[in-house]
C-alpha cells in the first residue's frame, strides 16, 4: 500500500474538477485546501467523483449540532425545565461539557401540557436527546425527548439502586420495589446488551 | 500623620544614570551578529508540537534564545458574553511573559505589554482559523513566553497556528510571523533583544523602528502588521516585503515539525 499523504491546513489538495470535498477541507477558488494537519484519504463514495478528507487520529471534535442524538445527564430541574450537561454526542464523548435545556413542553409528544418534570426526570438521571435548537444568546441547546426512543435510560430510584423500566413512564427499583415516575426511552434492541 | 518606617525610600528626584553617561563613540556600520548571521537570514528554529499532554494541542519554538510555548483548549462552552455570535466562534488569546523571561524581572500580573501582544496576537490568528464552523464555542490559545530574546509577537504567532493546527482546530492556513528591525538605512531581519532595543542614541536617528507581519503564506496574505517607530513610506514597504520573505523561509520547518506530530500521534488510518 502506498504511504498515506499527509498534509497541514492551507495545502492545495486538489482542484474541485477532480473530486468532492469531504470533513477537514474548504474550497477557495476552485480548488480544494485542506483544513486540518493529517492523513488525505480519498474515498470513492458511488458518486462520479470521489471525496477527498483529511482526517486526524482522533474523531474531529463533534459539536452538538441540530437534530443530532445527544447523551446528557440532568443536573437540576424546574417545574418549566430541566437543565442537562451534554456529555457525549452519538457515540464521541465530548471533552468539555457543554450545557442544554429540554423545556417542559419538549418532554413528550402528547399532552405536552400536563407534564410535570419531577415525573419525568430527577438530577442524576442519564437521558437521550436530541438537539432542536442551538438556542439563542442567553438560552442553552435546546433539546427534546419527544420520541419513543428519547429520554431516560439510567436512572437510580431514591435508595440508590439501579431501577429497572416497567413501561414508557414508570420505572421499578429493585431493592425496595418502589415504582417511580419518567420519561422513559424506547431503547432499540440492538444497543441492549445481553 | 502615619509615617512608613518600614521602607527605605530614594529621594523624591532621582534621574537614570544612563543620562549621565557620555556620549560613546557610535560607528556607522552594522556590527557583526552573532552566529554570523545576514542581515537578512531568520534564526533557526527548533519547533515541536504536542508537547504539553493536558492541553488540545501544543506547540514549543525556540528561536535563538527565544523559548515560547503555547496550549490551545477548546472548543469549549463559551462563557455567556453579551457578544457572542451565534454564527461563528470566538478565538481568545493570552500572552503571558513569565516573570524569569526578560531582563528585567517582571510580575507574573498581566501588565499592559502583555495585554498588547495578546490582541496583536488576537488580530493575526483570527482570519487564519475556520470560525464559522464552531458556533457558539470558544477557543483558548494560551501563549507563555519563557525567555524574550527578541520577536516575540512574530514567534508566538508561528507557535500558536502550530498549536492550533495540533488541536485539530480547522484553519484556512498557518500563520507565520516576523519580525524586522529597521536601523537607518539597513534592516536586521528577526532581531534579538539587544538589536530589538538598539542603542539608546540611535533612538533619536532617522528611519528606526520594528515591523512585524504576520502572514499566510499559501494565499500570500498578510493578517497582522505592527511597526513601531519612525520609518518613511518606501522603508516601510520594502520592510513588509523582506518580512514576508522571512515567514515563507520559516514554513518548511513549521510544516515539518506538524507533520511529525501527526505521524507520532498516530499511525495511518486503514483505506
Amino acid at each position: 500500500m502506498s504511504p498515506m499523504k499527509l498534509c497541514v491546513p492551507g495545502e492545495r489538495l486538489c482542484s474541485t474538477e477532480d473530486c468532492i470535498p469531504g470533513a477537514g477541507t474548504y474550497l477557495r477558488h476552485g480548488y480544494i485546501f485542506a483544513s486540518l494537519a493529517g492523513y488525505v484519504l480519498r474515498r470513492n463514495e458511488g458518486e462520479e467523483l470521489p471525496v477527498i478528507s483529511v482526517v486526524k487520529e482522533t474523531e474531529a471534535q463533534l459539536l452538538p449540532d441540530v437534530g443530532a442524538i445527544v447523551t446528557c445527564k440532568v443536573t437540576s430541574i424546574n417545574p418549566r425545565f430541566a437543565k442537562v450537561h451534554i456529555l457525549y454526542v452519538g457515540s464521541t464523548p465530548l471533552k468539555d461539557r457543554f450545557r442544554g435545556t429540554i423545556r417542559k413542553e419538549d418532554v413528550r409528544a402528547t399532552e405536552k401540557d400536563k407534564v410535570e418534570t419531577y415525573k419525568s426526570f430527577r438530577p442524576g438521571d442519564i437521558v437521550l436527546a436530541k438537539v432542536i435548537s442551538l438556542g439563542d444568546v442567553q438560552s442553552n441547546y435546546l433539546l427534546t425527548t419527544a420520541e419513543n426512543e428519547l429520554g431516560v435510560v439510567v436512572a437510580h430510584s431514591e435508595a440508590g439502586a439501579q431501577m429497572v423500566p416497567i413501561s414508557w413512564c414508570e420505572m421499578q427499583c429493585p431493592r425496595t420495589h418502589n415504582k417511580e415516575f419518567r420519561k422513559v426511552a424506547r431503547v432499540q434492541p440492538e444497543y441492549l446488551q445481553a | 500623620m502615619p509615617v512608613d518606617t518600614k521602607r527605605v525610600r530614594g529621594p523624591d528626584e532621582s534621574q537614570s544614570p544612563l543620562v549621565f553617561l557620555p556620549p560613546t563613540a557610535q560607528t556607522c556600520e552594522v556590527l557583526r551578529r552573532p552566529g554570523d548571521r545576514g542581515k537578512g537570514d531568520v534564526r533557526p528554529l527548533f519547533a515541536r508540537c504536542g508537547l504539553v499532554s493536558q492541553a488540545k494541542g501544543s506547540a514549543y519554538i525556540e528561536a535563538g534564545n527565544t523559548k515560547i510555548m503555547c496550549s490551545v483548549y477548546g472548543p469549549r462552552e463559551t462563557e455567556r458574553k453579551d457578544d457572542t455570535d451565534m454564527k461563528s466562534g470566538r478565538l481568545v488569546c493570552d500572552v503571558r511573559l513569565a516573570p524569569f523571561s526578560c531582563q528585567k524581572r517582571g510580575a507574573w500580573i498581566q501588565g499592559s505589554e502583555e495585554r498588547d501582544l495578546s490582541l496583536a496576537l488576537s488580530e493575526s490568528m483570527q482570519p487564519g482559523v475556520c470560525l464559522h464552523r464552531y458556533p457558539r464555542s470558544q477557543i483558548e490559545v494560551n501563549v507563555m513566553v519563557l525567555e524574550n530574546d527578541g520577536g516575540v509577537l512574530a514567534h508566538a504567532v508561528t507557535c500558536a497556528s502550530m498549536a492550533l493546527a495540533d488541536a485539530g482546530i480547522e484553519m484556512y492556513d498557518v500563520v507565520l510571523g516576523c519580525a524586522l528591525r529597521q536601523d537607518g538605512d539597513s534592516c536586521l531581519v528577526d532581531p534579538d533583544f539587544s538589536e530589538e532595543r538598539g542603542s539608546w542614541q540611535a533612538g533619536y536617528g532617522e528611519n528606526q523602528g520594528r515591523v512585524t507581519v504576520a502572514l499566510l503564506p499559501n494565499f500570500n496574505q498578510v493578517s497582522g502588521l505592527h511597526a513601531d517607530g519612525e520609518m518613511r513610506e518606501d522603508t516601510l514597504t520594502a520592510a513588509v516585503r523582506t518580512c514576508m520573505d522571512g515567514c515563507h523561509k520559516l514554513y518548511p520547518v513549521v510544516q515539518q515539525a506538524i507533520l511529525r506530530a501527526v505521524k507520532r500521534k498516530a499511525p495511518p488510518p486503514e483505506k
